[in-house]
């Protein structure tokens, strides 16, 4: 109750101060993508929230780790037991900022960008640099990134028995679909 | 004739083996409407309970099996064809994306459903991102 209040207040205190400065997306798509010789290993969860600040480019997303679909039952299981440790860290979170942000870009065209934070999965916080794309598309403004991890960046133990067949570098898709925040 | 033996009790046992290899590796998802709730909850009292204690309520719910009864206030599509159901609240409720076999079957079931009025579904609970995720989820009533 208390947490839901403070949300309120902050979201009201934001609106009152700076309009519509605040777009939120709550069902952004995120995805892993891994290409082995045996198969293709995907995950996708459609069940990401991510922020963006109008006034700063300070740009937030978290997703929770057990949303994370694949076509077999035991690639999930395994990421989310072996690899992911999702009840040990349920979530992933990504905090940083767009460079060079201006309000402009929030109103042109889809266009490219660069965007720069921290990245934290299992517990392990990294900073990474992401070329990314933002702006209208069809009148919305929409935002999409790809790149490259690899686990043990994140301190994520794969055995060696089967480490040849999980990709050395995990593709990373985001696409949020945003929307103004606090009308 | 021992070593015989020993041979055919070699193979069966590494056909045994392989078969329940491949068939875990091949294990089919969890199918929803099949399995037993864990929980049967208020909307508005799971909201609750995850307002006040996150952690807590992300231990007890997390990869449950939850039925729940609230108001429905918002029924949309993703952009891959998902239908996303929301109870209570827009912002900070629950969200729940329909399991995609069961709603293609039962589409008829989703277009009657009215923002507005009560909605039981049933869904495994994947915690707390703003508002309560629950996915994948069928509609009981």
């Amino acid at each position: 109750m208390l947490k839901k209040l403070f949300i309120l207040v902050l979201l009201v205190a934001s609106v009152a101060a700076f309009g519509q400065s605040k777009f939120i997306a709550k069902n952004a798509y995120i995805s892993f993508f891994s290409s082995t010789p045996m198969e293709d290993i995907l995950g996708e969860s459609n069940e990401s929230v991510t922020i963006l600040n109008a006034e700063t480019g300070e740009i937030a997303f978290q997703a929770l780790m057990t949303t994370f679909h694949f076509k077999r039952a035991l690639m999930e299981e395994h990421f989310n037991e072996n690899y992911m440790e999702s009840t040990k860290f349920p979530k992933a979170k990504f905090n940083g900022k767009i460079e060079g942000f201006n309000k402009a870009m929030l109103t042109a065209n889809v266009s490219d960008i660069k965007v720069t934070g921290i990245l934290s999965v299992h517990g392990v916080d990294k900073s990474i640099t992401a070329p990314a794309k933002l702006g209208l598309e069809s009148g919305k403004l929409v935002a999409t990134a790809k790149f490259k991890v690899t686990p043990e960046e994140f301190g994520i133990a794969i055995p060696s028995l089967v480490r040849d067949k999980i990709g050395k570098e995990m593709e990373i898709t985001v696409k949020a679909n945003y929307l103004p925040f606090g009308n | 004739m021992r070593i015989k033996y020993a041979i055919i009790l070699a193979l069966v046992a590494i056909a045994i083996g392989a078969s329940v290899g491949l068939k875990m590796f091949f294990k089919p998802h969890a199918d929803i409407s099949k399995l037993k709730s864990e929980f049967k909850l208020d909307a508005s009292n799971l909201i609750t309970e995850f307002g006040q204690d996150e952690n807590t309520a992300t231990t007890k719910y997390s990869e449950k099996i939850l039925e729940i009864s609230g108001k429905l206030v918002a029924k949309n599509k993703l952009p891959n064809g998902t239908d996303l159901l929301v109870l209570e609240d827009e912002m900070q409720g629950i969200s729940c994306q329909l399991d995609s076999s069961w709603a293609s079957a039962n589409q008829s079931v989703i277009q009657s459903l009215e923002t507005g009025n009560p909605v039981t579904v049933k869904g495994v609970c994947k915690g707390y991102l703003m508002e309560i995720k629950v996915s994948p989820a069928i509609v009981l009533k």
